[in-house]
C-alpha cells in the first residue's frame, strides 16, 4: 500500500511541478465553451459582436413551416447576428458566386407538406468557399433550427395537418415568427399562444424533458451550460489519456523495469497507475468546473451529485485507457489510436455537435461513449434530476475495464 | 574462507533462437568485487535481469544466501540494480530521486533519508542534491544512477556497464565508488566490455561469451591461462584469410595463434628469440603490415585466447 501511494505521490507531484500542459488543457475547452456560447448567444455572452451575417434565403414552398422558418430570422436576437435578404435561386446564386453574401439557405419545395406528412426534408445551406467562419456558423443555425423544427413538427404532427387543412384559419394572429432555434423560447412563444394550443402544451412539456439540455430552468437558459460538459469530457478524455500513456514511455525508458527490480508487485503499480490518473482528472474537472461557475455562471447542480458524477466519469476515462495501453506494444501506437478514438468519441458523444442534431440512425452510438453518460449526466444534475443510468453506466464498464486492464496490463509488464 | 552470497547453477535463457545464457554458473562471496568480462550479445544483461527478477522463462536456479533467489520477494530488499540505461525521473532533483526509488524498498523514511543524504556525498551531488537531473551531465548522471542502486543499503549490488558513454575522468570516479562499496563490504558483480575497468578494481574477473563462463579467476590466475608468452599484435590492410594462409606456411613451432580478425591478429610466442623469424616469413610473404606491438601476457590476451575476438565490436 504505501508503495501505491509513494507512486501516486510522485506522479501527481510531477504533474503540479510543471502545470503548463495540464493548465493548457483546462484552458482549451473553457476558452472554447466561451468562442462557441457567444456565436450562438452573442447577447448574454459579453460584449463581442460578430459581424452580420449576410444570409440569402430562398423560399420555394412558400407554406406554413417555411414561414415559421422565415420568421423566425426576425425574431430579435437573431436579427442581430443576420441580415436576411428574401430573394429567388437564381438570383441569389448569382450574388453567392460574387461573393456578396456568406451563405445561402434554400427552403425546399413541398417542406411544408413534408413535414406535416413526417417526410424527411432537407434544408439546404451554400455556403461561401472564401468565408471560412461566417458561413459556419450560418450552417450551425440552420441546423440547429432544423432540429428545432424536426422536434415541433413531431409534436405538433396532428394539428399541423388539421392547420393545413383549415386553410381558412387566421395565420396571421399566430406569431409564430417569433420561433427561435431554441425549444425553450418556442415553449414561451407557444405558453402565449395557450387559448390556441392548449391541448398540446402537455405534450410539449413531456417531449422537453427528454431533451435535458433544451430543458428551461425557470432561472432561464445558459448556453454555456449547454456547451461546456461535452468540452469537458472531450479534454479529461486528452489529459487523462496523456497521463496513462505515461505506462508506455516509462516502459520503454526502462523505469517500470527498475520498479521492479523492488518488492513493488506489477498489481501495485497498475492500481497506483489507475488511480493517479483518476485523481488527476478528478482534480482537473472540478478545478474547470469551477472557473466555469466564475466566468460563465453555469450553476452544475447538487455538488454532491456533480462530484460523484466526476469521480465515475473520470475513474471511466483511467481505467479505459490503462485497458488501451496494456493492448498497445508502444507508445506511437498508442499515440495512433488514442486521438482518433478520442475524436470518434467525442462526434458521437455529443462533445462536438449536440446529440439531437446527430442523424437518428446513429444516435444509438452515443451509448457507447463516456462523453453521451457524461453530458446527460451533467445535464439531469442541472435540471434537478439524480443521473441513475449515467452513473451506473459509467461504474460498472468503468470497473470492467479496470478489471481487464489489470489482467493485461499485468501479463504485459512482466515480460 | 568468506561466506558465499550468491551461487547461479546452469542458467539457461533463449529468445527463440537466439541462445542468450547456455547453463551459465557462477558463484561469488562475500565482499567481492566480481567483473563479467563479455563482448556486445554476450548475456550479460539477460544474466542482470534474470538476477533482478525482471526476465522470466528461464532454466536454473540461483540462491541467494542459500535461499532460492527468487522465492522471496522480500530478497529483493537485499538486493540492488544498477541498469545499463539511466532511468530516473529527469524533472525531479537527485534527492527526490533517490526518496522516490528507495521508498519503493522495505526501508524506513528517516533511515532512508540518511542513506540518501550520506550516498549524495559518496557520488559528489551533494552540493546539487535539488537541481533537476536533467540538468546534470552525462557523468553525473551514471553517477546518480549507481547511487540509486544503492540507497536501500543492499548486501549485493549488480551493475551492468556502469561506466558507457562517459569521459575519462568520470570513469576512474565511478570506479573509486565501486571500489569503496566492495571494501565497505557489499559484494558486487558488474559487468563490462573494458578490460582495463576490470584489471583495476576486481578481486575476480569471469570471461563469458555466447552465454557460457569460458574462464574464472583472479587477474594473476588468468593471465597464468596464457601462460608466461610473448604476445605479438599485428595489424595491417590484410583479411584474415590472408594472414592465416601465410601463417600456415611457416613452421609454426612455439607459437600460439590466439586471435586472427580482418586487420589484426594476436600471436603467443613461448620464446621471445622466435619473433623475429616469423616476422621475416611475414614480410618475405608481402603481407601489409602497418603496425607491430609486442606485449607481455595480459587480460586481453587472455581474453583474445578464450573468445577468439576482440572485445570491441
Ligand atoms: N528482448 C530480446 N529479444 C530477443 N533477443 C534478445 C533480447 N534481449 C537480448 N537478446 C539477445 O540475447 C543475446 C544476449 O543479449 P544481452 O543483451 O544479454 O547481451 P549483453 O552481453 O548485455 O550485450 P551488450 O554488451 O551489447 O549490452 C543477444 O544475442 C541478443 O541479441
Ligand atoms: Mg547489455
Amino acid at each position: 500500500m504505501s508503495r501505491t501511494t509513494l507512486i501516486i505521490g510522485n506522479d501527481i507531484k510531477r504533474r503540479l511541478r510543471a502545470p503548463m500542459a495540464t493548465i493548457l488543457f483546462l484552458i482549451i475547452p473553457l476558452a472554447m465553451t466561451a468562442l462557441i456560447g457567444m456565436i450562438f448567444d452573442p447577447g448574454s455572452g459579453g460584449e463581442t459582436k460578430l459581424p452580420a451575417i449576410k444570409l440569402l434565403l430562398v423560399d420555394k414552398d412558400k407554406g406554413l413551416a417555411a414561414k415559421f422558418l422565415v420568421g423566425a430570422f426576425d425574431q430579435k436576437e437573431i436579427k442581430d447576428m443576420f441580415q436576411v435578404t428574401l430573394i429567388d435561386e437564381a438570383a441569389g446564386e448569382k450574388l453567392m458566386k460574387k461573393g456578396k453574401a456568406s451563405a445561402m439557405l434554400i427552403i425546399p419545395e413541398n417542406f411544408s407538406d413534408d413535414l406535416a406528412e413526417q417526410k424527411i426534408s432537407t434544408l439546404e445551406v451554400v455556403k461561401n468557399p472564401s468565408e471560412e467562419f461566417l458561413p459556419g456558423v450560418a450552417e450551425e443555425f440552420a441546423n440547429t433550427m432544423a432540429v428545432g423544427f424536426s422536434a415541433i413538427v413531431q409534436v405538433f404532427a396532428d394539428e399541423l395537418k388539421i392547420i393545413k387543412s383549415a386553410s381558412k384559419l387566421n395565420l396571421e394572429a399566430i406569431s409564430i415568427a417569433e420561433l427561435t432555434p431554441f425549444l425553450e423560447m418556442a415553449r414561451i412563444k407557444i405558453i402565449a399562444l395557450n387559448s390556441y394550443l392548449s391541448p398540446l402544451l402537455l405534450q410539449l412539456k413531456t417531449s422537453t424533458t427528454t431533451k435535458p439540455g433544451k430543458t428551461a430552468k425557470p432561472k432561464g437558459f445558459n448556453i454555456f451550460a449547454y456547451i461546456m460538459p461535452g468540452m469537458l469530457i472531450m479534454f479529461l478524455l486528452f489529459i487523462i489519456e496523456a497521463f496513462m500513456r505515461d505506462i508506455q514511455n516509462e516502459r520503454a525508458d526502462g523505469k517500470i523495469r527498475r520498479m521492479m527490480f523492488s518488492p513493488l508487485t506489477t498489481r501495485e503499480l497498475i492500481a497506483a497507475r489507475i488511480f493517479s490518473g483518476w485523481l488527476m482528472g478528478v482534480l482537473i474537472c472540478l478545478t474547470a468546473m469551477a472557473v466555469g461557475t466564475l466566468i460563465f455562471s453555469i450553476d452544475w447542480g447538487n455538488s454532491l451529485l456533480v462530484l460523484i458524477l466526476v469521480v465515475v466519469s473520470c475513474f471511466w476515462c483511467a481505467a479505459f485507457f490503462a485497458m488501451l495501453n496494456a493492448f498497445f506494444k508502444n507508445k506511437n501506437q498508442a499515440g495512433a489510436f488514442a486521438a482518433p478514438i478520442i475524436l470518434v468519441f467525442a462526434a458521437f458523444g455529443g462533445s462536438m455537435l449536440p446529440l439531437e442534431q446527430i442523424p437518428q440512425g446513429m444516435r444509438w452510438l452515443a451509448k457507447f461513449t463516456v462523453n453521451n453518460w457524461f453530458i446527460t449526466g451533467s445535464q439531469e444534475i442541472m435540471a434537478g434530476g439524480i443521473p441513475h443510468g449515467s452513473l451506473i453506466v459509467l461504474s460498472v464498464s468503468g470497473l470492467f475495464f479496470a478489471m481487464v486492464a489489470m489482467i493485461a496490463l499485468q501479463r504485459r509488464l512482466s515480460t | 574462507m568468506q561466506q558465499t552470497i550468491l551461487e547461479i547453477k546452469n542458467l539457461s535463457k533463449s529468445y527463440g533462437e537466439t541462445i542468450a545464457l547456455a547453463n551459465f554458473s557462477l558463484s561469488l562471496k562475500k565482499g567481492e568485487v566480481l567483473g563479467l568480462l563479455g563482448p556486445n550479445g554476450a548475456g550479460k544483461t539477460t544474466l542482470i535481469s534474470i538476477l533482478s527478477g525482471t526476465l522470466r522463462d528461464f532454466t536454473g536456479s540461483a540462491s541467494f544466501k542459500g535461499q532460492d533467489l527468487f522465492s522471496d520477494r522480500r530478497l529483493k530488499n537485499l538486493i540492488g540494480i544498477v541498469p545499463q540505461e539511466m532511468a530516473f525521473y529527469e524533472d525531479l532533483g537527485a534527492l527526490e530521486n533517490l526518496m522516490f526509488w528507495g521508498g519503493l524498498y522495505d526501508i524506513p523514511k528517516k533511515e532512508l533519508k540518511r542513506r540518501a543524504l550520506e550516498l549524495l556525498a559518496v557520488v559528489e551531488l551533494s552540493a546539487r542534491a535539488k537541481e533537476p537531473i536533467k540538468k546534470f551531465s552525462g557523468g553525473m548522471k551514471r553517477r546518480l544512477n549507481i547511487a540509486i542502486g544503492l540507497v536501500h543499503q543492499p548486501e549485493l549490488l549488480l551493475l551492468d556497464e556502469p561506466t558507457v558513454g562517459i569521459d575519462v575522468q568520470a570513469k576512474v570516479n565511478i570506479l573509486d565508488i565501486i571500489r569503496n562499496i566492495g571494501q565497505q563490504g557489499t559484494s558486487v558483480v558488474f559487468t563490462t566490455h573494458q578490460l582495463s575497468e576490470v584489471e583495476q578494481i576486481c578481486s575476480r574477473i569471469a570471461i563469458m561469451d555466447k552465454g557460457v563462463v569460458l574462464a574464472e579467476g583472479t587477474l594473476a590466475e588468468l593471465i597464468r591461462i596464457v601462460g608466461e608468452k610473448e604476445i605479438v599484435e599485428v595489424s595491417g590492410e590484410f583479411s584474415a584469410d590472408a594472414f592465416s594462409a601465410i601463417i600456415r606456411q611457416s613452421d609454426g613451432n612455439g607459437m600460439e595463434i590466439l586471435s586472427v580478425t580482418d586487420n589484426q591478429a594476436h600471436l603467443a610466442f613461448a620464446d621471445s628469440e622466435r619473433i623475429p623469424a616469423m616476422m621475416q616469413h611475414l614480410f618475405k610473404h608481402h603481407l601489409p603490415i602497418s603496425d607491430l606491438k609486442i606485449k607481455s601476457p595480459n587480460l586481453e590476451a587472455v581474453f583474445l585466447k578464450m573468445t577468439g575476438r576482440s572485445l570491441r565490436d
